[in-house]
């Protein structure tokens, strides 16, 4: 941004047609209609319409596009528009880069010709020597010969006319003037007769009546009758001299209003080529001017204090002439090949970025200038490349696309390694960060059973980030929920048959119901079972296998015990087959326990203990064995017999 | 005294002979039963000992009640409170069972029973209970030990 502040047409008010362009012949330009972009962020200014900003200046009845160099967007009809986002814009620009530069014998020749026509008319501005017929002429000739040239558009040919024409005044004006001397040489010679005529008839002059109308019979015969004759004499000459001096009057009348309308169409054909970016053609008519129009007047025909007088006085620093037309001029075309001085250089480092903002304002101002019409199509097509690519970030920012603009983003700092991404990155880590914030929420509304909110925060994650990827889970797990029902009452069938075995076989397909903060629990109590059961089984079926002795006993006392802990259990068909399993393989043991619980049940203390006794025999370590013997032994201590 | 007359007037006048024979044929038969059915219960002397079925005792002890018995075994493990104990023996012949033994303070007289000792016990199958009465039946109390 530094570097736009330094160029000085930054501020020329002046800056052409960014947005429209307007033919030299027809000024009515279209209203570009601003394309409102809500999502943009703040680094990438919206196009949209500034109701608060205060109009921009008109001239000729058309409002001047300014630029504002502090947010690169243009004011034009009421709308503030972004030089790198606007649609007009952007399609011109495109349309830049993949056109070729014209390099045939006619682009070239009609080139030199306008170069040579704007030294001509520089030197010849410079020199102070009044153009002569011969010099006009060449130019017209010039001017006409371009206009062949089909890409000229008829400008220099406008050009040339609007010479002409205001050539053609100047001509009628001089005859007209021509003819006043003429008419003013009458009127002397006739004045100078009445005088005569005056004095003969009041005798003040050196002759006599009878000797001034020696010659005339009527003042022989008529004597004192000559008074009257002059009179009438007098009188004629009287009315001829006014007539004359009408007449007179009536050429400076014509010759002047003539003058005035030549002067108006010829800037107005002046302001058309600048405002259609002709500097060029500006350059030569606004040097042309004064050797066209020899009166020394180049003020540009404004209302006085009117917003353009002001504009031009403010921009240029003068008085609104024909000359600041020149000086604007003058300056867009430096302006334009500093651009694209700027544009090489910086492709040459590589610096795509700084390389296309450069091009699209040079493209903006003048895009008709040989330095842009002449760049070479391999740079084109680099820019081009990276243009899309940031055309395609800020549509993706503006679809709120916010992964794919990451994307693009990165694929932008590839090729330019000082493309500042920050801006955007943050922004759309911001984004999807909010988007994510308020899925969560709704995930935790639904837990809640809260469907009002949940509508709230789902909706809201999808306007911020509508491709958010986990809105696509959450739409799935929807469709789960909406199909829950069946499902959930299934799930509270089989845990009231105590059927844990067929949820946890099915345990993806009951998932669903963990939704449901009172059958989750449920749910992952018997999925922890008969997790349990089978991490136990698969232990003790080891164990069993190891020691074919005792290993079945321990498994049937461990299994039990379980069996006595939870009755869930029991419940498992699995686990009850490895009871029975274990109870046949240590038959023995079991037997033994069963008889010592019997002898308990009978009162027989002493056969209980003699049971417990042959049941350690087989498993040693069995906790029942030394329970049950201990509990019998102290009740026999402690009878009495 | 007129209705006791008449009754042994009918019964000195018809089937008394009979039926005092009957009677005591059938005395003698239930006495004979008796005491071939419950020998243990008047046992106590040597002559009423029997042999002793670890099995059997597992299954229901109570029927050995008031048996005597003389048991030869080893001590495999002794659980005491106070001076009573009770001695866990190995029978010969059947090393997988433990026949859980009685011994009372000073029944073992100067007998020292150790593990791994084999003795000859001599034991009676007693019925007791315990303070809250509950019954405790078919318990094998030592009376007496001899070293083998």
């Amino acid at each position: 941004m530094r570097d736009k502040m330094k160029h000085p047409s930054r501020y020329l008010i002046l800056l052409p047609i960014l947005c429209t362009p307007i033919s030299a012949q027809n000024q009515e330009p279209p209203p570009p209609a601003p394309v409102p972009q809500p999502a943009a962020p703040a680094a990438q200014p919206a196009v949209a319409a500034d109701a608060s900003s205060p109009r921009p200046p008109q001239l000729f009845g058309m409002e001047i596009p300014l630029l504002d160099p502090a947010s690169d967007t243009v004011s034009y009809n009421g709308g503030v528009f972004d030089v790198g986002n606007n649609a007009v814009v952007r399609a011109r620009f495109e349309k830049y880069l993949q056109q070729n530069p014209d390099e045939s014998s006619d682009a070239r020749k009609y080139r030199n010709k306008l170069e040579e026509l704007v030294r001509a008319t520089q030197r010849n501005a410079r020199s102070g020597k009044a153009v002569g017929g011969e010099n006009m002429v060449k130019i017209g000739h010039g001017l006409y010969e371009m206009n062949e040239y089909p890409p000229d558009g008829g400008q220099a040919g406008a050009l040339a006319s609007a010479m002409a024409s205001a050539l053609a005044v100047q001509f009628d004006n001089r005859k007209r003037d021509r003819e006043n001397d003429k008419l003013q040489k009458e009127i002397d010679d006739l004045v100078a007769h009445t005088n005569r005529l005056t004095n003969l008839n009041t005798g003040r002059g050196g002759r006599t009546p009878s000797a001034s109308s020696r010659g005339n019979g009527k003042g022989k015969t008529s004597g004192g009758n000559a008074v009257n004759t002059h009179s009438v004499r007098i009188s004629h000459n009287t009315k001829t001299i006014a007539g004359h001096e009408a007449a007179q009057v009536k050429n400076d009348a014509e010759s002047s209003a003539a003058l005035a309308l030549s002067k108006v169409n010829y800037q107005s054909m002046l302001v058309s080529l600048l405002l259609s970016r002709r500097f060029d053609h500006a350059l030569i008519g606004a040097n042309s001017y004064r050797h066209i129009f020899r009166d020394g007047d180049t003020s540009l025909k404004l209302e006085k204090d009117s917003k353009a007088d002001k504009l031009f006085r403010n921009a240029a620093g003068m008085p609104p002439t024909v000359n600041s037309i020149a000086s604007a001029a003058a300056t867009a075309r430096r302006e334009v090949d500093q651009h694209m001085e700027a544009v090489n250089n910086l492709l040459e480092q590589n610096k795509l970025a700084d390389a296309t903002q450069h091009l699209i304002e040079a493209v903006a101002i003048g895009e008709y200038m040989s330095s842009v019409s002449t760049f070479p199509a391999e740079k084109r097509r680099r820019i081009a490349e990276y243009w899309n690519l940031r055309r395609r970030v800020l549509t993706s920012i503006n679809a709120r696309d916010y992964g794919t603009a990451e994307e693009i983003a990165g694929r932008m700092k590839s090729l330019d390694k000082d493309f500042d991404d920050a801006m955007i990155m943050s922004y759309c880590a911001a984004k999807k960060q909010q988007s994510d914030l308020a899925l969560r929420n709704a995930v935790k509304a639904l837990q809640e059973g809260n469907d009002d909110d949940f509508n709230r925060f789902i909706t809201e994650a999808g306007s911020i980030w509508p491709r958010n990827p986990k809105l696509a889970e959450g739409r799935k797990k929807l469709e789960t929920i909406d199909s829950q029902d069946p499902v959930r009452e299934e799930f509270k069938t089989l845990i009231s048959r105590r059927e844990f075995r067929t949820i946890f076989n099915e345990q993806s397909r009951f998932e669903v119901v963990a939704i449901d903060p009172e059958l989750k629990e449920l749910y992952r109590d018997a999925i922890t079972l008969i997790s349990t059961i089978d991490g136990m089984l698969e232990q003790l079926d080891v164990a069993a296998q190891q020691d074919k002795v005792m290993g079945p006993c321990m498994a049937y006392e461990m299994l039990l015990e379980k069996k006595a802990e939870d009755e869930r259990y029991a419940s498992d068909p699995l686990f009850m087959d490895a009871l029975n399993r274990y109870a046949l393989a240590g038959r023995d043991f079991v037997e033994a326990l069963e008889q010592a619980a019997e002898a308990e049940k009978r009162d027989e203390p002493g056969a209980a203990l003699a049971c417990y006794y042959r049941a350690q025999c087989f498993y040693p370590g069995s906790r029942l064995a030394k329970e049950g013997a201990e509990r019998v032994s102290q009740l026999i201590l402690r009878a009495q017999f | 005294m007129a209705r006791r007359s008449k009754r042994r007037r009918r019964r000195g006048n018809s089937n008394l002979p009979m039926l005092l024979g009957g009677i005591g044929g059938v005395l003698l038969v239930v006495i004979v039963a008796a005491l071939a059915l419950k020998p243990a219960r008047e046992g106590g002397d040597a002559s009423r000992q029997e042999t002793f079925s670890v099995a059997d005792y597992r299954r229901n002890a109570s029927l050995l009640i008031g048996n005597v018995y003389h048991i030869e075994g080893r001590v495999e493990h002794i659980e005491s409170q106070g001076n009573d104990r009770i001695v866990a023996v190995s029978v010969p012949g059947n090393e997988q069972e433990r026949l859980p033994l009685l011994v009372r303070s000073g029944t073992a007289g100067k007998v020292n029973l150790t593990r791994g000792d084999s003795f000859i016990f001599e034991v009676k199958c007693c019925s007791g209970h315990t303070d809250n009465q509950r019954e405790v039946k078919g318990v094998l109390l030592v009376r007496g030990v001899e070293s083998k």
